[in-house]
């Protein structure tokens, strides 16, 4: 009983360490996304690297955790680098892949690949969604078909490389 | 490693990329070239412009400052008071449904008139 109880305590509190951590991890690599200076002529194309923390947290932690670090990284990264307003966006775009990610998941049908994928796509299509309603202006949807494919390759990047980390992370980190 | 791989997420991907294709289909197809510049700011009509007519406007609003210039046709956003230039790099327009949106002043450059096949969409 004592046993059993001290170990659920310091579970907690590993995880609490260790959500800590992915969400400083998540905002280093939102900021070193932001160094790197890429121009594919259309906003929003990016490679989300910071997405890959929120899958190794959504797989090996919890729905939970991984939505706790992802808004604690928006709202810090949205404060530190980008602005309030793109901050809204990112918001919206984080949260709404992140649940879809965690549905895909759940269903057991998808790998890390494709939730990632769906999630890249969600992600954008998040974004734009807000940014149209800013502006009310359904015209920003020209952006959606490249945004789309972006979406598509960006996940399955992040998606292969969360995979081969996902396999080398040692898991007793997690409980 | 490529086991990881479901039969899924093959599929999703097929989906994807088809209703990714679908939509860059519809926005190939409706390419025509525009007659009008429609200025939107914050949502609301901010005037209407020929792109027959040489000429430069300023657009003033909310201590937020664009100029955007008319020339042979096409449109092209010249100075924004806005920190990522988006809507500068965009460059120059002119075809139908096309449009420069700088975000963080809420201005909006939409193309509008020509030779389409409807005369107008409601919505």
């Amino acid at each position: 009983m004592m046993q059993s109880q001290i170990s659920q305590r310091s579970l907690r509190t590993r995880r609490l360490t260790m959500s800590a951590m992915f969400a400083t991890l998540a905002l280093i690599f939102t900021y070193v996304e932001v160094l790197i200076p890429y121009n594919l002529g259309v906003p929003g194309v990016k490679l989300g690297l910071a997405n890959l923390v929120i899958i190794i947290a959504l797989y090996e932690m919890d729905f939970k955790y991984a939505m706790t670090i992802n808004v604690i990284r928006i709202m810090l990264s949205g404060l530190l680098f980008a602005g309030v307003f793109a901050m809204l966006y990112s918001l919206s775009g984080g949260i709404l892949s992140l649940i879809v990610m965690w549905f895909l998941k759940k269903t057991g049908k998808f790998s890390m690949i494709g939730v990632s994928m769906a999630g890249g796509v969600v992600h954008n299509m998040g974004q734009l969604l807000v940014a149209a309603l800013v502006v009310s202006n359904l015209k920003m949807f020209v952006y959606f078909p490249i945004l789309v494919f972006s979406g598509i390759a960006a996940g399955i990047c992040i998606g292969i490389v969360a995979y081969v980390i996902d396999q080398r992370v040692p898991k007793q980190l997690f409980r | 490693m490529f086991k990881v791989i479901k039969k899924a997420d093959i599929v999703l991907f097929v989906i994807l990329i088809v209703i990714g294709l679908g939509l860059s289909w519809l926005s190939v197809a409706s390419k025509v070239t525009g007659q009008t510049a429609v200025v939107t700011v914050n949502g609301q009509e901010y005037g209407t412009y020929s792109l027959s007519r040489n000429q430069t406007v300023t657009i003033k609003q909310n201590g937020h400052t664009n100029k955007f210039t008319i020339k042979n046709g096409y449109v092209q956003m010249t100075y924004s008071s806005c920190k990522n230039h988006i809507c500068i790099e965009k460059g120059k327009i002119n075809q139908t449904n096309q449009s420069i949106v700088c975000l963080p002043n809420k201005v909006v450059i939409e193309i509008q008139g020509g030779n389409s096949k409807y005369d107008a969409i409601s919505n």
